[in-house]
Protein backbone atom coordinates (compact mmCIF):
# COMPACT_ATOMS: atom_id res chain seq x y z
CA UNK A 1 0.00 0.00 0.00
CA UNK A 2 1.60 3.23 -1.08
CA UNK A 3 0.84 6.44 0.81
CA UNK A 4 0.81 9.70 -1.55
CA UNK A 5 2.29 11.74 0.98
CA UNK A 6 5.32 9.95 1.45
CA UNK A 7 6.23 9.62 -2.61
CA UNK A 8 8.84 11.57 -3.58
CA UNK A 9 8.14 14.83 -5.68
CA UNK A 10 10.00 16.64 -7.21
CA UNK A 11 8.77 20.70 -7.11
CA UNK A 12 11.68 21.31 -9.91
CA UNK A 13 10.69 18.87 -12.39
CA UNK A 14 8.21 21.43 -14.65
CA UNK A 15 11.53 23.77 -14.07
CA UNK A 16 13.96 21.53 -14.95
CA UNK A 17 11.87 20.22 -17.71
CA UNK A 18 10.82 23.59 -19.43
CA UNK A 19 15.14 24.42 -19.45
CA UNK A 20 15.65 20.74 -21.33
CA UNK A 21 12.84 21.71 -23.91
CA UNK A 22 14.32 24.80 -24.91
CA UNK A 23 18.41 25.50 -24.34
CA UNK A 24 17.46 29.10 -25.44
CA UNK A 25 16.92 31.12 -22.36
CA UNK A 26 16.04 35.39 -22.53
CA UNK A 27 15.58 37.58 -25.27
CA UNK A 28 17.99 37.33 -28.48
CA UNK A 29 18.51 41.16 -29.22
CA UNK A 30 18.86 41.58 -33.02
CA UNK A 31 20.47 45.07 -33.93
CA UNK A 32 21.39 47.25 -36.99
CA UNK A 33 24.51 49.67 -37.13
CA UNK A 34 25.74 51.94 -39.93
CA UNK A 35 28.99 52.08 -41.37
CA UNK A 36 30.51 53.71 -43.44
CA UNK A 37 28.33 54.35 -47.28
CA UNK A 38 24.97 52.75 -47.38
CA UNK A 39 26.75 49.93 -45.26
CA UNK A 40 25.20 48.25 -42.37
CA UNK A 41 25.93 45.39 -39.78
CA UNK A 42 23.55 43.27 -37.89
CA UNK A 43 24.67 41.98 -34.99
CA UNK A 44 23.20 39.28 -32.77
CA UNK A 45 23.88 39.32 -29.10
CA UNK A 46 22.30 36.85 -26.37
CA UNK A 47 21.99 33.50 -28.26
CA UNK A 48 22.55 30.81 -25.60
CA UNK A 49 26.37 29.62 -25.14
CA UNK A 50 25.15 26.00 -25.83
CA UNK A 51 24.66 26.31 -29.25
CA UNK A 52 27.54 26.48 -31.63
CA UNK A 53 27.55 29.69 -32.56
CA UNK A 54 30.63 28.77 -35.05
CA UNK A 55 28.36 26.66 -36.56
CA UNK A 56 25.59 29.31 -36.68
CA UNK A 57 27.24 31.44 -38.54
CA UNK A 58 28.67 29.38 -41.05
CA UNK A 59 25.53 28.23 -41.93
CA UNK A 60 24.34 31.81 -42.13
CA UNK A 61 26.77 33.21 -44.27
CA UNK A 62 25.62 30.69 -46.65
CA UNK A 63 22.13 30.79 -46.45
CA UNK A 64 22.55 34.78 -46.45
CA UNK A 65 24.58 34.81 -49.01
CA UNK A 66 27.02 37.35 -46.41
CA UNK A 67 30.33 37.36 -44.81
CA UNK A 68 30.10 37.13 -40.59
CA UNK A 69 32.10 36.74 -37.37
CA UNK A 70 32.01 35.22 -34.04
CA UNK A 71 33.07 38.09 -31.61
CA UNK A 72 33.54 37.59 -27.78
CA UNK A 73 32.54 39.98 -25.27
CA UNK A 74 33.43 40.15 -21.94
CA UNK A 75 29.97 41.25 -20.87
CA UNK A 76 27.63 40.08 -23.67
CA UNK A 77 29.22 36.85 -24.33
CA UNK A 78 29.45 35.49 -27.90
CA UNK A 79 27.58 37.92 -30.77
CA UNK A 80 27.22 36.97 -34.03
CA UNK A 81 27.93 39.21 -36.76
CA UNK A 82 27.00 39.74 -40.15
CA UNK A 83 27.38 41.91 -42.97
CA UNK A 84 24.48 43.99 -44.25
CA UNK A 85 20.95 44.26 -42.87
CA UNK A 86 19.93 40.94 -42.45
CA UNK A 87 17.68 41.50 -39.68
CA UNK A 88 14.73 39.98 -41.20
CA UNK A 89 16.57 37.15 -42.75
CA UNK A 90 18.20 36.06 -39.44
CA UNK A 91 14.83 36.47 -37.52
CA UNK A 92 13.40 34.31 -39.99
CA UNK A 93 15.98 31.55 -40.21
CA UNK A 94 16.73 31.16 -35.99
CA UNK A 95 12.47 30.78 -35.72
CA UNK A 96 12.79 28.36 -38.84
CA UNK A 97 15.07 26.02 -37.00
CA UNK A 98 14.03 26.11 -34.18
CA UNK A 99 16.36 27.58 -32.27
CA UNK A 100 14.59 30.35 -30.71
CA UNK A 101 10.97 31.26 -30.30
CA UNK A 102 9.35 33.91 -31.83
CA UNK A 103 8.75 35.67 -28.68
CA UNK A 104 12.64 35.78 -27.46
CA UNK A 105 13.42 37.44 -30.75
CA UNK A 106 13.80 41.44 -30.19
CA UNK A 107 14.37 43.72 -33.39
CA UNK A 108 16.51 46.87 -32.61
CA UNK A 109 16.53 49.99 -34.60
CA UNK A 110 14.76 51.34 -37.33
CA UNK B 1 17.15 42.51 -84.09
CA UNK B 2 14.09 43.00 -86.28
CA UNK B 3 12.27 42.29 -83.07
CA UNK B 4 13.93 44.42 -81.08
CA UNK B 5 13.35 46.87 -84.07
CA UNK B 6 9.40 46.28 -84.32
CA UNK B 7 9.56 46.27 -80.43
CA UNK B 8 11.61 49.40 -79.65
CA UNK B 9 9.10 52.21 -80.89
CA UNK B 10 6.07 50.41 -78.91
CA UNK B 11 8.33 50.28 -76.02
CA UNK B 12 9.25 53.92 -75.94
CA UNK B 13 5.56 54.62 -76.47
CA UNK B 14 4.77 53.37 -73.32
CA UNK B 15 7.97 54.29 -71.22
CA UNK B 16 6.82 57.85 -72.28
CA UNK B 17 3.36 57.26 -71.55
CA UNK B 18 4.21 56.01 -68.29
CA UNK B 19 6.44 58.66 -67.43
CA UNK B 20 3.35 61.32 -67.19
CA UNK B 21 1.67 58.75 -65.12
CA UNK B 22 4.71 57.66 -63.04
CA UNK B 23 5.15 61.68 -62.95
CA UNK B 24 1.41 62.17 -61.44
CA UNK B 25 1.83 58.74 -59.45
CA UNK B 26 5.19 60.16 -57.77
CA UNK B 27 3.83 63.78 -57.21
CA UNK B 28 0.58 61.99 -55.26
CA UNK B 29 3.11 59.49 -53.53
CA UNK B 30 4.90 62.03 -52.22
CA UNK B 31 2.32 64.23 -51.09
CA UNK B 32 0.58 61.05 -49.43
CA UNK B 33 3.45 60.22 -47.84
CA UNK B 34 4.36 63.80 -46.87
CA UNK B 35 0.79 64.66 -45.44
CA UNK B 36 0.08 61.34 -44.02
CA UNK B 37 2.00 59.12 -41.77
CA UNK B 38 -0.35 56.13 -42.22
CA UNK B 39 -0.23 56.20 -46.27
CA UNK B 40 0.83 52.95 -46.54
CA UNK B 41 -2.01 51.03 -44.21
CA UNK B 42 -4.33 53.29 -45.81
CA UNK B 43 -2.97 52.05 -48.89
CA UNK B 44 -3.57 48.40 -47.42
CA UNK B 45 -5.74 45.66 -48.93
CA UNK B 46 -9.12 45.64 -48.39
CA UNK B 47 -9.58 42.40 -46.88
CA UNK B 48 -7.76 43.60 -43.52
CA UNK B 49 -11.02 44.81 -41.52
CA UNK B 50 -9.37 46.09 -38.38
CA UNK B 51 -7.04 48.34 -40.35
CA UNK B 52 -10.13 49.68 -42.51
CA UNK B 53 -12.33 50.24 -39.55
CA UNK B 54 -9.25 52.42 -37.97
CA UNK B 55 -8.86 53.85 -41.38
CA UNK B 56 -12.11 55.07 -42.12
CA UNK B 57 -12.73 56.65 -39.01
CA UNK B 58 -9.90 59.17 -40.00
CA UNK B 59 -10.13 59.25 -44.08
CA UNK B 60 -12.48 62.06 -43.33
CA UNK B 61 -9.97 63.80 -41.17
CA UNK B 62 -6.72 63.35 -43.50
CA UNK B 63 -8.11 64.82 -46.41
CA UNK B 64 -9.35 67.60 -44.67
CA UNK B 65 -5.72 67.84 -43.26
CA UNK B 66 -3.65 67.76 -45.45
CA UNK B 67 -0.99 70.09 -44.61
CA UNK B 68 -1.17 69.57 -40.81
CA UNK B 69 -0.20 66.02 -40.42
CA UNK B 70 -0.68 64.13 -37.44
CA UNK B 71 -0.12 60.42 -36.10
CA UNK B 72 -2.66 59.04 -33.41
CA UNK B 73 -1.52 56.27 -31.35
CA UNK B 74 -4.51 54.40 -31.64
CA UNK B 75 -3.86 53.33 -35.44
CA UNK B 76 0.11 53.30 -34.36
CA UNK B 77 -1.51 51.24 -31.64
CA UNK B 78 -2.51 48.88 -34.89
CA UNK B 79 -0.06 49.54 -36.97
CA UNK B 80 2.51 47.46 -34.02
CA UNK B 81 2.08 44.38 -34.25
CA UNK B 82 1.96 42.91 -30.71
CA UNK B 83 -1.13 44.89 -29.46
CA UNK B 84 -3.77 42.28 -28.01
CA UNK B 85 -5.54 41.02 -30.58
CA UNK B 86 -8.93 40.56 -29.26
CA UNK B 87 -10.02 43.89 -28.23
CA UNK B 88 -10.01 46.12 -31.93
CA UNK B 89 -12.79 44.22 -33.27
CA UNK B 90 -14.85 43.90 -29.19
CA UNK B 91 -14.46 47.70 -28.96
CA UNK B 92 -16.39 48.29 -32.08
CA UNK B 93 -18.30 45.77 -33.26
CA UNK B 94 -20.71 46.94 -35.17
CA UNK B 95 -18.55 48.91 -37.67
CA UNK B 96 -17.03 45.96 -38.43
CA UNK B 97 -20.16 44.39 -39.30
CA UNK B 98 -20.73 46.64 -41.50
CA UNK B 99 -17.45 46.33 -43.39
CA UNK B 100 -17.97 42.80 -43.54
CA UNK B 101 -21.53 43.25 -45.22
CA UNK B 102 -19.49 45.32 -47.88
CA UNK B 103 -16.72 42.76 -48.09
CA UNK B 104 -19.55 40.37 -48.53
CA UNK B 105 -21.32 42.45 -51.30
CA UNK B 106 -18.26 43.17 -53.17
CA UNK B 107 -17.44 39.53 -53.25
CA UNK B 108 -20.92 38.86 -54.70
CA UNK B 109 -20.53 41.47 -57.41
CA UNK B 110 -16.89 39.93 -58.19
CA UNK B 111 -17.97 36.49 -58.36
CA UNK B 112 -21.90 36.64 -59.46
CA UNK B 113 -21.09 39.82 -61.89
CA UNK B 114 -18.21 37.72 -63.47
CA UNK B 115 -20.53 34.71 -63.72
CA UNK B 116 -23.95 35.05 -63.63
CA UNK B 117 -25.07 38.23 -65.31
CA UNK B 118 -24.27 36.88 -68.68
CA UNK B 119 -26.79 34.39 -67.89
CA UNK B 120 -29.02 34.80 -65.46
CA UNK B 121 -31.61 37.76 -65.16
CA UNK B 122 -30.83 41.00 -63.41
CA UNK B 123 -33.80 41.00 -61.18
CA UNK B 124 -32.24 37.67 -59.61
CA UNK B 125 -28.98 38.70 -58.68
CA UNK B 126 -31.09 41.93 -57.61
CA UNK B 127 -32.78 39.42 -55.29
CA UNK B 128 -30.02 37.26 -54.32
CA UNK B 129 -28.46 40.44 -52.60
CA UNK B 130 -31.37 40.99 -51.03
CA UNK B 131 -31.86 37.92 -49.43
CA UNK B 132 -28.28 38.46 -48.37
CA UNK B 133 -28.53 41.39 -46.69
CA UNK B 134 -31.41 40.10 -45.32
CA UNK B 135 -29.89 37.01 -43.44
CA UNK B 136 -27.14 39.87 -42.69
CA UNK B 137 -29.17 42.11 -41.22
CA UNK B 138 -30.99 39.66 -38.83
CA UNK B 139 -27.83 38.43 -37.82
CA UNK B 140 -27.00 42.29 -36.81
CA UNK B 141 -29.77 42.36 -34.61
CA UNK B 142 -28.73 41.32 -31.76
CA UNK B 143 -30.52 39.51 -29.03
CA UNK B 144 -32.50 37.97 -31.01
CA UNK B 145 -31.26 35.10 -29.46
CA UNK B 146 -33.48 35.72 -26.32
CA UNK B 147 -36.39 34.90 -27.52
CA UNK B 148 -35.31 31.50 -29.25
CA UNK B 149 -34.05 28.50 -27.40
CA UNK B 150 -30.93 27.97 -29.41
CA UNK B 151 -27.31 28.17 -27.70
CA UNK B 152 -25.93 31.66 -28.75
CA UNK B 153 -22.44 32.11 -29.64
CA UNK B 154 -19.51 33.86 -27.96
CA UNK B 155 -19.66 36.78 -30.18
CA UNK B 156 -23.46 37.63 -29.42
CA UNK B 157 -22.51 37.83 -25.77
CA UNK B 158 -19.39 39.77 -26.53
CA UNK B 159 -22.27 42.51 -28.14
CA UNK B 160 -24.49 41.97 -25.55
CA UNK B 161 -22.15 42.75 -22.86
CA UNK B 162 -20.64 45.94 -24.96
CA UNK B 163 -23.64 47.26 -25.56
CA UNK B 164 -24.48 47.24 -21.96
CA UNK B 165 -21.28 49.09 -20.92
CA UNK B 166 -22.10 51.51 -24.19
CA UNK B 167 -25.40 52.19 -22.58
CA UNK B 168 -24.13 51.87 -18.58
CA UNK B 169 -21.43 54.52 -19.29
CA UNK B 170 -21.24 56.66 -22.33
CA UNK B 171 -17.82 58.78 -20.99
CA UNK B 172 -16.31 55.37 -21.76
CA UNK B 173 -16.90 55.65 -25.52
CA UNK B 174 -16.15 59.33 -26.15
CA UNK B 175 -12.86 58.33 -24.18
CA UNK B 176 -12.52 55.83 -26.22
CA UNK B 177 -12.53 58.31 -29.25
CA UNK B 178 -10.04 60.79 -27.59
CA UNK B 179 -7.36 60.27 -29.88
CA UNK B 180 -3.77 61.23 -29.05
CA UNK B 181 -2.38 62.90 -31.78
CA UNK B 182 1.22 63.85 -31.92
CA UNK B 183 3.31 65.60 -34.87
CA UNK B 184 5.26 63.49 -36.98
CA UNK B 185 9.08 64.08 -36.03
CA UNK B 186 10.89 65.97 -38.33
CA UNK B 187 13.65 64.68 -40.30
CA UNK B 188 16.68 66.46 -42.17
CA UNK B 189 19.92 65.52 -43.06
CA UNK B 190 22.89 67.43 -42.41
CA UNK B 191 25.62 66.85 -44.77
CA UNK B 192 26.16 63.30 -45.75
CA UNK B 193 26.86 61.77 -42.19
CA UNK B 194 24.08 63.44 -39.51
CA UNK B 195 20.94 63.57 -39.11
CA UNK B 196 18.78 66.19 -37.43
CA UNK B 197 15.46 65.83 -35.45
CA UNK B 198 14.10 69.43 -35.55
CA UNK B 199 11.28 68.79 -33.24
CA UNK B 200 12.94 66.51 -30.89
CA UNK B 201 11.91 69.00 -27.71
CA UNK B 202 8.35 69.71 -28.98
CA UNK B 203 7.80 65.82 -29.25
CA UNK B 204 9.39 65.09 -25.57
CA UNK B 205 6.62 67.82 -24.33
CA UNK B 206 3.98 66.32 -26.17
CA UNK B 207 4.97 63.10 -24.82
CA UNK B 208 5.57 64.28 -21.05
CA UNK B 209 8.68 62.45 -21.19
CA UNK B 210 12.77 64.23 -20.43
CA UNK B 211 14.58 64.62 -23.15
CA UNK B 212 17.49 62.54 -21.92
CA UNK B 213 15.22 59.67 -22.05
CA UNK B 214 14.13 59.89 -25.11
CA UNK B 215 17.24 60.49 -26.25
CA UNK B 216 19.08 57.61 -24.63
CA UNK B 217 16.38 55.01 -26.13
CA UNK B 218 16.55 56.82 -29.74
CA UNK B 219 20.29 56.71 -29.48
CA UNK B 220 20.10 53.12 -27.87
CA UNK B 221 17.93 51.73 -30.34
CA UNK B 222 19.84 53.49 -33.43
CA UNK B 223 23.21 52.24 -32.61
CA UNK B 224 24.77 55.60 -33.24
CA UNK B 225 26.01 58.87 -30.65
CA UNK B 226 24.45 62.24 -30.89
CA UNK B 227 23.09 64.98 -28.84
CA UNK B 228 21.10 67.94 -28.78
CA UNK B 229 22.44 71.17 -29.83
CA UNK B 230 21.53 74.86 -29.53
CA UNK B 231 18.36 75.30 -31.17
CA UNK B 232 16.75 72.70 -28.75
CA UNK B 233 17.58 70.46 -31.79
CA UNK B 234 18.74 66.77 -32.06
CA UNK B 235 22.19 65.91 -34.17
CA UNK B 236 22.25 62.14 -34.86
CA UNK B 237 25.40 60.35 -36.20
CA UNK B 238 23.92 58.46 -39.43
CA UNK B 239 21.82 58.61 -42.35
CA UNK B 240 18.23 58.38 -41.05
CA UNK B 241 14.65 58.76 -42.68
CA UNK B 242 11.59 60.32 -40.90
CA UNK B 243 10.00 56.74 -41.42
CA UNK B 244 12.73 55.10 -39.64
CA UNK B 245 12.56 57.65 -36.81
CA UNK B 246 9.20 57.63 -36.72
CA UNK B 247 9.46 53.57 -36.05
CA UNK B 248 11.63 54.17 -33.07
CA UNK B 249 9.22 56.55 -31.64
CA UNK B 250 6.63 54.05 -32.21
CA UNK B 251 8.35 51.43 -30.04
CA UNK B 252 8.96 54.08 -27.59
CA UNK B 253 5.47 55.37 -27.01
CA UNK B 254 4.15 51.73 -26.69
CA UNK B 255 6.97 50.72 -24.44
CA UNK B 256 7.85 53.80 -22.29
CA UNK B 257 4.29 56.20 -22.69
CA UNK B 258 1.59 54.38 -23.45
CA UNK B 259 -0.30 52.60 -19.95
CA UNK B 260 0.73 48.98 -20.55
CA UNK B 261 -3.13 48.11 -19.06
CA UNK B 262 -5.25 50.76 -20.26
CA UNK B 263 -3.18 52.04 -23.51
CA UNK B 264 -3.98 55.51 -22.33
CA UNK B 265 -1.30 58.01 -22.70
CA UNK B 266 -1.99 59.77 -19.78
CA UNK B 267 1.37 58.31 -18.01
CA UNK B 268 4.07 59.34 -15.37
CA UNK B 269 7.49 57.68 -15.87
CA UNK B 270 9.41 57.83 -12.22
CA UNK B 271 12.74 56.16 -11.46
CA UNK B 272 12.80 54.59 -8.41
CA UNK B 273 15.85 52.68 -6.99
CA UNK B 274 17.31 52.12 -10.13
CA UNK B 275 14.15 50.97 -11.94
CA UNK B 276 11.73 53.04 -14.22
CA UNK B 277 8.17 52.43 -13.13
CA UNK B 278 5.04 54.01 -15.71
CA UNK B 279 2.40 55.32 -13.29
CA UNK B 280 -1.07 55.65 -15.00
CA UNK B 281 -3.30 58.83 -14.26
CA UNK B 282 -6.28 56.80 -15.92
CA UNK B 283 -6.12 53.47 -14.34
CA UNK B 284 -3.76 53.96 -11.63
CA UNK B 285 -1.70 50.73 -12.57
CA UNK B 286 2.05 51.01 -11.80
CA UNK B 287 4.44 48.96 -13.82
CA UNK B 288 8.16 48.88 -14.37
CA UNK B 289 9.19 49.22 -17.59
CA UNK B 290 12.85 47.68 -19.30
CA UNK B 291 15.68 49.77 -18.99
CA UNK B 292 17.42 51.35 -22.07
CA UNK B 293 20.24 49.06 -22.83
CA UNK B 294 22.39 50.08 -25.81
CA UNK B 295 23.86 46.47 -25.38
CA UNK B 296 26.43 44.93 -27.92
CA UNK B 297 27.56 47.60 -30.34
CA UNK B 298 30.52 46.31 -32.83
CA UNK B 299 33.19 48.27 -33.92
CA UNK B 300 32.30 50.22 -36.89
CA UNK B 301 34.96 52.67 -37.10
CA UNK B 302 38.64 52.51 -37.53
CA UNK B 303 40.56 50.90 -35.69
CA UNK B 304 43.46 52.54 -35.69
CA UNK B 305 42.05 55.74 -34.79
CA UNK B 306 40.50 53.71 -31.53
CA UNK B 307 43.83 52.61 -30.13
CA UNK B 308 45.25 56.08 -31.02
CA UNK B 309 42.19 57.20 -28.32
CA UNK B 310 43.08 54.82 -25.90
CA UNK B 311 46.85 55.25 -26.09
Amino acid sequence: MSIQNLNTFDPFADAIKSSEDDVQDGLVHVRIQQRNGRKTLTTVQGLSSEYDLKKIVRACKKEFACNGTVVEHPEYGEVLQLQGDQRENICQWLTKSGLVKPEQLKVHGF
Amino acid sequence: MDDDMIFDPSLKKKKKKKTGFDMDAALASEQGESTSVEAPVESGDVDVPEDENLDLDNFGKKKKKKKKTFFNLEELESALPETTEEKPPAEEPEPQEEDLVDDLDLEIDFSKTKKKRRKKNLDELVAEEENNENQENAEDLHGDWVSTDRDYTYDELLERVFDIMREKNPAMVSGKKQKFIMRPPQVVRIGTKKTSFANFTEICKTLHRQPKHLLDFLLAELGTSGSVDGNSQLIIKGRFQQKQIENVLRRYIKEYVTCHTCRSPDTILQKDTRLFFLQCETCGSRCSVASIKSGFQAVTGKRAAIRAKIA
